[in-house]
């Protein structure tokens, strides 16, 4: 029972991660490999407000996502806009060059020290019994969050105007901007989601254990997640990372803990033999790639 | 108005005159990672050290001379060690240089160091054996912690602590040097009449440390030792308590230690070290927050035992080279030396010609005490002799 809990957790820590890779990709082509220090940034956004608004945990919470939401729009208007049209190499390396200021420019504001966001909003993170196994008050808060982000977004993306016109622009951007869709907006709406995504699972990560500078790389953990399931489908994505959390927690409870440094990227690199553009990615977005 | 500007700027200019000339100043280089995965543990040490000169400075330097602190981040990257070293010696002339870094910068500072046979200090990175008797001629080590003793003293501490025959699980991060000192203690306990029931090395950084703790917690150990960064440490611990695990468990002290103590506020978590807490107050100490606060470090002043440690040792070294200094009257100086910590150890740190850790070495034991609501001292100075 504790294992199919520890892969829920650990499944949720990916899903949660790499549908902000997903939402990009599919949107606007461009991979963000700056997805992590976004994370990364949104952890230390919780730990500000959490600080500025303190005695008002649920305020500070609200604010942190706004933020993330504002950070990921702004991004796009800032810098990926300028993008538009260039080869997509030419974005994925904006995308890192991203990734290397955000995390200097939050050594410089935060410092290198270990921060405890959950111990600032006041909240203490003990754990509940699920059966015969437990589970921490924070990761099944992260779980849930998963389970309402992939809702949430499926209903979006299925039913909403902007969900259907985020798709069109997915599919044949050059149709959806002669049907008149604004395409800036809609990329910057996902630049905007998959920050908050992302930043929610820094946020939960963060308040689960602590806040540090090595979280960023967390975020390219979960990377082989999104490509297993195939890097235009968010059911691949989330598929993706049950498969990836559970290989890595039986293999660290039944065979070596090391592996599951590489199970990620071993289960990708088996992936990539077998079927390489994912569980339920195309051929098409493959070849684009 | 107009002369008072000028003499604002020829003030603030003088320094860098006088930096400018390395050989008016006792010159001393640091490549350190001051950003990166390691900056949490190495920048709160440069910052105290770099702190401590400037103090000594203010004072006058040292034997008429100023200290020249020149810090070099390497990101904990090998490749940006070995480019810093080679600016440090070559360019900057530097009399000694100073590791506080990863384990893995080692070998190409060490090259460096050998190949212009100049001192290499490492100031809050651990310490390598090779400072052990019988020590390298160019390595020197004053940092706390301390590969095999460190084990040595935990475990000393379980046996003499525990009521009960002793199930050990062990825990390390994935790194060489701690997944090293957890095999040796694994041996030791084995000879201590205790049990090792499971050992679980953690990669880093990991998202969610309880797949590790929920193999150590059904091997059931009633005490734990961990030896490795205080991330890994006392992740490991939390996700093993959320898992419902009572026994209780010993860790290393970091710099951190003080105030995690009194955030994780449980009595079972033990933490051995060799750095007097803030909570004794010794005169030293006040000294410490004073300095730190003049030089407005961001870190708590608790972090900063360490860095003021590697201060007072590079004052005390370069008081013992005589003036015009050169690297051979430094490393000279460094084979017979002895600093007084001022009670922020449990005895003055001594190198000799073969012995460039120290010849003793001394630990404490802290915990929180629930009734106090207070950290309590469990175990006074304990000196292990270090020995060839």
């Amino acid at each position: 029972m504790q294992l199919a809990v520890n892969i829920a957790v650990l499944a949720s820590i990916y899903a949660l991660i790499s549908c902000g890779y997903v939402l990009i990709y599919r949107v606007s082509r461009v991979l963000s490999l700056a997805h992590g220090e976004l994370m990364l940034l949104g952890a230390y956004a919780l730990y500000a407000t959490a600080s500025l608004f303190s005695g008002h945990p649920l305020v500070a919470i609200g604010v942190s996502a706004l933020l993330a939401l504002v950070v990921g729009g702004l991004v796009y208007f800032l810098l990926m806009r300028r993008m538009t049209g260039e080869a997509v190499l030419a974005a994925v390396l904006a995308t890192i060059a991203l990734g290397v200021l955000l995390r200097g420019a939050m050594v410089l504001v935060w410092g290198a020290q270990e921060q405890h966001p959950l111990r600032t909003l006041g909240w203490d993170n003990g754990s509940v019994a699920i059966g015969t196994a437990r589970i921490s008050f924070v990761s099944l808060a992260l779980v849930a969050a998963t389970a309402l982000s992939y809702l949430g977004l499926w209903l979006f993306l299925r039913y909403t105007r902007w969900g259907i016109r985020m798709r069109a622009a997915g599919q044949n951007p050059l149709l959806a901007a002669q049907r008149g869709i604004g395409l800036h907006g809609i990329y910057a709406l996902a630049w905007g989601l998959a920050t908050f995504t992302g930043g929610m699972a820094g946020m939960l990560i963060a308040c689960d254990s602590a806040l540090d500078q090595t979280m960023a790389v967390i975020g390219l953990k979960a990377f082989p997640a999104a490509l297993v399931g195939g890097l235009d489908s968010l059911a691949g994505a989330l598929l993706g990372s049950i498969i990836v959390a559970a290989t890595e927690v039986l293999l660290i409870n039944y065979v070596d803990p090391l592996l599951s440094d590489v199970v990620p990227f071993v289960v990708l690199l088996a992936m990539l033999i077998v079927r390489p553009w994912g569980l339920f990615g195309t051929r098409e977005e493959l070849d684009r790639v | 108005m107009k002369r008072l500007m000028i003499a604002a700027a020829l003030a603030a200019a003088l320094p860098v005159a006088q930096q400018a000339n390395g050989q008016d100043a006792y010159v001393v280089g640091v490549s350190a990672a001051m950003t990166g995965p390691g900056a949490g543990i190495y920048a709160p040490v440069v910052e105290a050290m770099q702190a401590y000169v400037n103090h000594v400075n203010s004072r006058g330097g040292v034997n008429g001379k100023p200290i020249r602190l020149i810090v070099q981040d390497d990101g904990a990257e090998p490749s940006k060690a070995a480019a810093n070293a080679k600016k440090l010696l070559s360019q900057d002339k530097v009399l000694m240089l100073v590791n506080a870094s990863l384990s893995s910068t080692y070998a190409p500072m060490v090259a460096e160091a050998r190949r212009a046979n100049v001192p290499l200090y490492f100031g809050g990175s651990v310490c390598p054996k090779e400072t052990y008797p019988p020590a390298d001629p160019l390595q020197f080590c004053s940092t706390a912690f301390g590969a095999t003793f460190d084990s040595q003293a935990a475990l000393a501490f379980v046996k003499n602590t525990a009521k009960e025959p002793v199930r050990l699980g062990l825990a390390a991060m994935a790194i060489p040097i701690a997944r090293g000192e957890i095999d040796y203690a694994e041996g030791l306990s084995k000879t201590l009449g205790m049990t090792p029931v499971e050992k679980q090395i953690t990669p880093p950084p990991t998202p969610d440390y309880t797949p590790f703790a929920t193999k150590l917690k059904d091997a059931n150990p009633n005490w734990m030792w961990s030896w490795s960064p205080w991330v890994s440490q006392v992740r490991t611990f939390e996700a093993m308590r959320r898992l419902g695990w009572t026994g209780r468990y010993v860790s290393w002290a970091h710099l951190n230690a003080e105030e995690e103590l009194a955030r994780i506020r449980d009595p079972g978590f033990y933490v051995v070290g060799t750095n007097a807490f803030f909570q004794d107050d010794l005169p030293i100490h006040a000294e410490i927050r004073a300095v730190t606060h003049r030089a407005n470090l961001k870190y708590p002043t608790t972090y900063l035992t360490e860095g003021f440690i590697a201060g007072m040792v590079i004052e005390s070294v370069l008081k013992a080279t005589p003036w015009p200094a050169t690297p051979a009257k430094t490393l000279a100086a460094m084979n017979s030396l002895k600093v007084d910590l001022k009670g922020l150890r449990g005895g003055s740190l001594e190198w000799t010609k073969d012995n460039h850790f120290r010849t003793k070495q001394y630990y404490r034991v802290w915990h929180w005490d629930a009734g106090k609501q207070a950290i309590v001292r469990v175990q006074d100075w304990q000196a292990i002799e270090v020995k060839r």
